[in-house]
């Protein structure tokens, strides 16, 4: 793939104007608040689609057009089954202890709700968890730039490294969330007209599915029987496993998004948020997954495209850029790399901003240095912003030295993040429940994760205490792991909460159901949480029905 | 800073105008697979999401 003149234009043009946001949101950074949190004072527009652009990271978007081709429109259970739901309950049933509680950050609602211990433990693994995703997901597009464009992957690396840390480190949160608005709606502008040309082009949705396997257009129908479908799961798992630990586990309680709802101007706003991100994160299939499907079906055609091969099957990891290589002229070949270049983007920032807040709010301000005027920790938040990129930088370079090494770690984290949501749900819900349980809870889950994957074997993984069991792919172990991560956290904080002293009353004020005083909102019925849940639930339901 | 929606619309007509610029001026531009003027009607279509963000932004001001 060459790149033109205008094509390098586009690109640069849009690096001018997210530094030029920076620029101009620096002015509105006085305090260490406004430059973590924004203040509170972000409308609902704009937090709702940052909520969703900081997940729409470069791994994703790529991730999910060869997911696409790989196990066909199943895919989207990631969306309509593993996102929206979660998404509908922080907002509906969450986002009022959150937001209520005036805590700047997940962890530190932690440390209101239970202890310093257990905010501790969810600070350091989420502060590391976030370095290394952001590396990662640096490392994969500095790969992929090299492969495609022949760009070197230290210039790509550093260049976009570069600029993310020009933009947060000016206007911290807002400037980061002002970026994720653009670049969302350069992820959607630059990918829909690939989507749109590709499955024209393979006949549209009857086309494709003439060509293809009937299992690669149904989400439900081939679910019953795991080895019917592709992704070896079954409807137990995957509803319990992804619709329910892993998707709420993440959702409900990673910081990263938590952070962009927690950044709106009031409660009411706070709530909506994620729900309002749920319109367009429902038909965010269309552009990411359906393209992938439409490659398949294209390659059945023999018409030209097909997929570089790797090792027996196929690199699936280029479906996006073959397909924009093949259907894209200079010009927009410009605009869908930069919105590829955009989606990488968002989710850097969106690594940077929530490690700086929990740096310098749960571990700086609350061991190194308590007390200390505010200018000082809005120099701390900056520095750690310079810090935060230079070390996704560094893991990046690790991850391209030695890959093991972050295939264990993506291991361990997601041990880690398995039982999350258990202790969250009890925390926010069942005023009994103490600290000494849920970080007991928390490490009993975390280490059930870990046996469970030593007993299992799947595609050659696990099994390295005794292989008991095998399941028919990595997806299925995932989900299990999850599954018994999350009972297992829950029953061992159900039995240590009954076994310690409860904090009273008057200290969980705002922070659990049955002490936090929910006002009612008066407000138009398009405001409303609920209503609008209801209409996001409706045409999720309709849309899993009409890809049944 | 003016509205967030005028900034992203400034962006927008600026990046849709070049490719509609491109797609008038090599109107016969095609990727292998591709029989339309993509940057032509991608351009278009740019424009007139331009045009709703300014029109929102301005309504708002």
């Amino acid at each position: 793939m060459t790149l033109s003149f205008v094509d390098y234009l586009i690109l640069a043009l849009y690096f001018v104007f997210v530094l030029g946001i920076g620029w101009l949101v620096k002015k509105r950074v006085s305090t260490s608040e406004d430059f973590l949190t924004s203040g509170r004072s972000v409308p609902v527009w704009i937090t709702s689609l940052a909520f969703i652009a900081a997940n729409l990271g470069a791994q994703e978007v790529i991730g999910m057009c060869a997911s696409g081709a790989k196990y066909g429109i199943m895919t989207a259970h990631f969306y309509w089954l593993g996102a929206i739901p979660a998404m509908l309950f922080i907002g509906v049933f969450m986002m009022p202890f959150y937001y209520g509680s005036r805590a700047r950050s997940v962890p530190e609602y932690l440390k209101l709700r239970f202890d310093e211990k257990t905010r501790t433990l969810n600070a350091l693994t989420f502060a590391v968890m976030t370095i290394f995703s952001s590396g990662i997901s640096m490392y994969a597009l500095g790969l992929l730039f090299e492969l495609v464009l022949g760009w070197s992957f230290s210039a790509s690396v550093l260049l976009s490294a570069a600029i993310v840390l020009v933009y947060t480190f000016l206007g911290g949160l807002t400037s980061a969330i002002y970026n994720e608005v653009v670049q969302f709606f350069l992820i959607v502008l630059g990918f829909t007209p690939l989507s749109i040309l590709a499955v024209a082009k393979a006949g549209g949705w009857r086309g494709m599915a003439s060509h293809l396997a009937p299992v690669m257009t149904h989400t439900w129908r081939y679910i019953g029987n795991a080895s019917q479908n592709p992704m070896g799961v079954d409807a137990f798992g995957m509803v319990a496993g992804l619709g329910f630990v892993l998707s709420f586990g993440y959702w409900c309680t990673d910081f990263l998004v938590v952070q962009r709802a927690l950044a709106a101007h009031d409660m009411s706003a706070a709530r909506r948020t994620p729900i309002i991100a749920a319109f367009p994160k429902m038909f965010m299939p269309f552009i990411v997954i359906v393209p992938g499907i439409a490659a398949l079906a294209l390659m059945k055609m023999n018409i030209g495209y097909t997929l570089p091969p790797k090792g027996a099957s196929f690199d699936y990891d280029q479906t996006l850029t073959t397909l924009m290589a093949q259907f894209y002229p200079s010009g927009m070949l410009g605009l869908g790399l930069t919105a590829l270049m955009a989606s990488f983007m968002s989710g850097m920032a969106g690594n940077v901003t929530a490690f700086n807040t929990v740096f310098t709010y749960d571990i700086y301000q609350s061991y190194l240095r308590p007390n200390a005027p505010d200018q000082h920790y809005l120099w701390v938040a900056r520095l750690t912003t310079i810090v935060g990129v230079a070390l996704s930088v560094g893991s990046a370079y690790l991850a391209s030295l030695y890959n093991n090494i972050m295939d264990l770690l993506q291991l361990v984290f997601s041990f880690v993040n398995a039982p999350l949501f258990a202790t969250f749900l009890l925390g926010m819900f069942w005023k009994r429940c103490t600290g000494h349980a849920a970080f007991t809870g928390l490490l009993a889950g975390t280490a059930a994760a870990a046996t469970t994957h030593g007993l299992t074997l799947a595609e050659g993984k696990g099994g390295w205490i005794v292989p008991l069991h095998e399941f028919p792919s990595t997806m299925a172990q995932n989900f299990w792991i999850a599954i018994f991560a999350w009972t297992i956290c829950f029953i061992v904080t159900i039995l240590v909460s009954l076994m310690t002293k409860r904090k009273p009353d008057s200290a969980l004020r705002d922070l659990v159901y049955g002490l936090t005083d929910l006002k009612h909102e008066d407000v138009s019925w398009h405001q409303r949480p609920v209503t609008l849940a209801f209409i996001v639930g409706g045409l999720v339901i309709a849309l899993n029905v009409i890809f049944w | 800073m003016s509205d967030l929606r005028v900034t992203i619309g400034l962006l927008f007509l600026l990046l849709g105008g070049i490719l509609c610029g491109l797609g008038l001026v090599e109107p016969g531009l095609r990727a292998p697979l591709t029989e339309v003027n993509v940057n032509l009607y991608a351009g278009a279509a740019i424009v007139v999401f331009s045009g709703v963000m300014l029109w929102l932004g301005k309504r708002q001001s």
